[in-house]
């Protein structure tokens, strides 16, 4: 259990700093993993040893080196990195980002809430829905 | 060459009515023109032929006069062998031909029948002949092998002397003949110069009008290219700064509001956060930077549904507006129950146009009843519908004059507003009141000018302070089909 954690991938460090904060004001322990890019994210689930750490993916569509969507393309044709629930985290609310998203394999679509509050809110949701209701592939 | 550098520095010099009417005058100088050396050359062309058949005839005429000279000498010929040997051979070959000379005389008469004067000669000579043939034929009757050698000699005298009578008269007409055919060759020669003069100055002006209406037809296809390019350069621009917009809506929508999206957060955590340590005060403030923060996300919200309208890439159809006006009242089902407003409408025709715009249109000038409605009134809003022509509308264009039109009229009982505003609400974040009594960022009067420029319509205010707002939307009355 204590291995577990959550991935978070998005190259605004405000938005890694805000989603961190709600996360610690909602008191969920989990280890928050931080990627700036694409190309980190994917590194680390490559070389990962043991399957089934990844609770699930906080993921932003556009990101510098690979985006949001090559990210999603390329963990979706995987096999065994395929199991883990992705949700996209954008600031989008375009119907192309989120069908193409959803398209793409993504297991849900949030948009950025706009203030903290709601952030903090929306965080609890997911927490909720994706530790506590839903079962694990693992 | 020199022709042709004139009238291009003529096209050059004149501007575009008087070139038209260059143009004009120059087809009407060149028509007359032509007619006239048409014309002229027509008669030339007939004097010629009229002295070329003058000249033929006088040929004729001399070839006649010859003709009876030598019938004459023939008659002569046969008369000394009759003299001589007194066979009847000859003297039935001098009576022969004798007897053709009459029928010559008389052709040449007919021939002459044009010329007094050599009528007049003919007459001579046909007496002349007549003698002439009448002592031949009393000569005729005698027996020649009787005559004494001086008998014979004084017969021949009498005869030269007749003979050379008529010879006479034939070398005058010959020469009256040959004179006037030096004078009719004369004419001919002039008429034959002129002929030809007149050809080239034919071709001449033919040449020139072709050159002119040539270079300037030239001149106008370039034009025309020109005027061609200059289009298609500003279509050009006009995609490239409708794309310019679109993108401005992307940059709208993304990058300004993240920013913006991080100040509320930030303002937020901190208030969260520190909430027990902060003062009143602090507190206000930061209130306030949120408020402006939420206010300035509303905006390019605004904003991004207003260059939404701009978007003309969804198909045009046939829009019942009773449909639209059902969906606007469910929209605005909450806002009319809480309000208790009363719609009122006629039946309402179809339109073509596009279905979400045309449905903003409608939600937007409700909503705006709704929203502007007397406090202590009860909001109604009624819709008539009318056919009008676009002659009717104003400010309408000049191509639409002729255009039928439906006008949708809506007048609501809410507080209305002055009438030198009737044009200004229409601009994009104008608004007639302030934030604290009426929230809005004045974008929906501005989206439903734009859908109906879009659809190729007129819509105007009216309305008086407190006595309600009065809305016309012109949208032409068409199908699909047309």
């Amino acid at each position: 259990m204590l291995s577990q954690n959550i991935i978070m991938a998005d190259d605004d460090a405000d938005d890694r700093f805000l989603v961190q904060a709600a996360f610690e004001d909602n008191k969920i322990n989990q280890k928050i993993l931080l990627f700036e890019d694409g190309e980190q994210l994917l590194e680390h689930l490559y070389n990962q040893s043991t399957l089934g750490d990844t609770r699930f993916i906080l993921l932003d569509l556009n990101m510098p080196k690979r985006d949001g969507r090559e990210v999603l393309r390329t963990l979706k044709s995987n096999k065994e990195l395929s199991k883990i629930p992705i949700i996209v985290f954008s600031t989008s609310k375009a119907p192309d980002d989120i069908n193409s998203s959803y398209q793409l394999g993504a297991n849900s679509y949030v948009v950025k809430p706009s203030s903290y509050e709601h952030l903090k809110e929306v965080i609890q949701k997911i927490s909720d829905f994706w530790l506590d209701t839903a079962v694990s592939p693992y | 060459m020199k022709n042709l550098s004139s009238v291009r520095m003529l096209t050059r010099i004149l501007n575009e009515g008087q070139l038209s009417w260059a143009i004009r005058l120059l087809f009407i100088v060149s028509i007359f023109l032509i007619i006239i050396l048409s014309f002229s050359y027509h008669s030339i062309n007939r004097e010629l032929i009229f002295y070329s058949e003058r000249v033929d005839h006088t040929h004729d005429v001399l070839d006649k006069i010859k003709d009876i000279n030598s019938k004459l000498h023939e008659v002569t010929y046969y008369g000394r062998g009759f003299l001589i040997m007194g066979d009847s051979s000859n003297k039935e070959q001098m009576l022969h031909k004798l007897g053709v000379m009459p029928a010559m005389v008389d052709e040449l008469m007919q021939l002459s029948e044009d010329n007094v004067v050599q009528q007049e000669k003919t007459k001579l000579l046909r007496q002349a002949i007549e003698t002439f043939g009448n002592r031949v034929r009393i000569y005729a009757q005698e027996n020649p092998l009787i005559y004494t050698n001086e008998q014979k000699k004084s017969l021949l005298m009498a005869g030269s002397t007749r003979t050379l009578e008529v010879v006479r008269i034939l070398n005058e007409m010959s020469e009256t003949e040959t004179k006037l055919m030096a004078n009719r060759l004369q004419s001919r020669n002039n008429y034959k110069q002129q002929i030809f003069r007149f050809n080239w100055v034919i071709m001449g002006v033919a040449l020139i009008f072709l050159v002119s209406a040539f270079i300037l037809l030239e001149r106008e296809l370039a034009q025309n290219k020109m005027y061609k390019a200059e289009l298609e350069n500003k279509v050009d621009n006009l995609n490239r700064s409708n794309s310019e917009l679109e993108q401005f809506a992307y940059v709208a929508s993304h990058d300004l509001q993240e920013p913006l999206r991080k100040i509320r957060s930030f303002t937020n955590l901190l208030v969260t956060r520190n909430s027990s340590h902060l003062n009143q005060d602090t507190m206000q403030l930061l209130e306030k930077i949120d408020r402006s923060a939420n206010r300035m996300q509303l905006l390019i919200d605004d904003l991004l549904a207003f260059s939404r309208v701009i978007d003309m890439s969804q198909n045009a159809e046939e829009i019942d507006l009773n449909d639209i006006m059902d969906e606007v009242k469910t929209n605005l089902s909450s806002i009319i129950r809480e309000k208790s407003a009363q719609i009122n409408q006629q039946i309402l025709p179809t339109i073509v146009g596009y279905n979400i715009q045309i449905l903003q249109l409608f939600q937007n000038l409700i909503s705006n009843s709704l929203k502007y409605s007397k406090l202590n009134e009860r909001p109604v809003i009624d819709i008539f519908v009318q056919e009008v022509w676009g002659y009717e509308i104003p400010g309408v264009k000049e191509s639409q004059q002729d255009l039928p039109f439906y006008c949708i009229k809506i007048f609501d009982n809410g507080i209305g507003f002055k009438k030198e505003y009737a044009e200004k609400i229409f601009v994009i974040f104008q608004r007639l009141h302030g934030q604290e009594k009426f929230q809005g960022s004045g974008i929906g009067l501005a989206i439903c000018r734009k859908v109906i420029s879009n659809h190729n319509g007129y819509i105007i205010a009216d309305g008086k302070e407190q006595q309600g707002a009065s809305f016309f939307v012109y949208l032409p009355k068409q199908t699909l089909q047309s």
